[in-house]
């Protein structure tokens, strides 16, 4: 098979359910475990060596869905030991994952099944759409100056230097509206098996971009993970 | 038990409401306290000039200082909508760590300062101090 079919065969197929959590769990083991090293280099062993020990278990295919559950539970305890989400987002991506894929091991029947991972898929298409929305309704964002203002003063960028971009409105003002539209028409990549493959490629591109300028790594690695519910959904609603 | 329900929700049913605007953004200020004489204020790990790509690149898979230069910005903000002592004694503790240990001072004091823009000026105001506190027993515990 030459590499064009091989590419041809993943943009179009899509994933079964069982596939799908498959791939999640494992693409989960790394990203928490990534975290959970990142925390270790600061402390709290007695939260992040049981995690990072669940993860390996997780990867391994070992103990089956307990070591999900039990990444949960340390989810929960990470809530009340840093009082709400130590990393934003991204920490409330991965306990959306962890909630989903624990309902979906305890679910009695496939259809339950299927609903814990279709609310997952619904999430991630909102994480977009809603995003894009807010912005696309706000003047400041429509004139191009919230992402002027994102690197003149926030707390993002991640070095003096970027905050001279802030001088670059024109190149702002098309990206910050490049940024709103992708949100926005995100939705209708799922229409499509091929479209859906490229708007998560575009998707990842502007994870790492964030990763890349505002120092938002962990952000990159949890949005991958629940990639593969939304190209099991494509194929099982469209 | 609803507190722990009011920090789960929000992860299962979100917001996603990233950007919305840009609010005023907070930076951690900090002085040493030596013999009854405070030193001048100083900005908590201020970023570098510059940042390679291969810096950058390396952050993708090992960034735990910016992580929780992240978090304490959640905890300047927080300390501001809902003040908790939790957040002072987070910013206090993850200040006095990243300090070089042995140093003269005897205790440490913080202030959060918020910049926000005003026409075309970056305008900065002085929204919470805290109460001073001894260092040397914060640089000796573990996060």
């Amino acid at each position: 098979m030459s590499v064009q079919e091989l590419m041809q065969q993943g943009l179009t197929q899509g994933l079964t359910l069982g596939q799908a959590m498959g791939w999640m769990q494992l693409l989960l083991s790394f990203a928490i475990a990534q975290q959970s090293l990142e925390h270790l280099a600061r402390g709290d062993r007695m939260i992040f060596v049981p995690r990072l020990g669940l993860c390996l278990l997780m990867a391994l295919g070992v103990g089956g869905a307990w070591p999900l559950w039990g990444l949960w539970v340390i989810s929960l305890a990470m809530l009340w030991r840093y009082q709400g989400p130590y990393n934003g987002g991204s920490d409330k991506m991965t306990m959306l994952i962890l909630s989903c894929l624990s309902l979906a091991h305890l679910a009695p029947t496939p259809f339950w099944q299927e609903m814990a991972l279709s609310y997952l898929a619904v999430q991630l298409v909102l994480s977009y759409f809603v995003s894009g929305w807010v912005k696309v309704v706000n003047p400041e964002w429509q004139r191009g100056e919230a992402l002027r203002d994102v690197f003149r003063f926030s707390a993002y960028p991640v070095s003096e230097g970027l905050r001279e971009l802030a001088d670059r409105p024109r190149f702002l003002f098309v990206m910050g509206w490049a940024v709103i539209l992708f949100e926005l028409v995100f939705p209708l990549a799922l229409l499509d098996p091929v479209a859906l493959k490229l708007a998560l490629l575009c998707a990842a591109g502007f994870h790492f971009s964030n990763a890349c300028f505002f120092g938002l790594n962990r952000f990159f690695w949890i949005w991958l993970c629940a990639y593969p519910a939304l190209i099991w959904f494509q194929d099982r609603i469209f | 038990m609803l507190r722990l329900l009011s920090l789960f929700l929000p992860t299962v049913i979100p917001s996603w409401r990233f950007f919305k605007t840009v609010a005023p953004s907070p930076r951690i200020e900090y002085r040493l306290i030596a013999q009854g004489s405070a030193g001048a204020w100083r900005e908590d790990r201020p970023r570098p000039a510059h940042l390679g790509m291969g810096r950058i690149l390396r952050r993708m898979l090992w960034n735990p200082d910016w992580n929780e230069q992240l978090y304490l910005v959640s905890c300047s903000e927080r300390l501001i909508e809902a003040p908790s002592q939790h957040s002072v004694d987070e910013i206090n503790l993850r200040v006095a760590q990243a300090l070089p240990v042995g140093a003269a001072a005897q205790a440490l004091q913080f202030r959060l300062v918020f910049l926000s823009r005003e026409g075309e000026e970056i305008v900065k105001l002085v929204e919470y101090e805290s109460k001073p506190v001894p260092l040397a027993p914060l640089q000796g515990r573990r996060v």
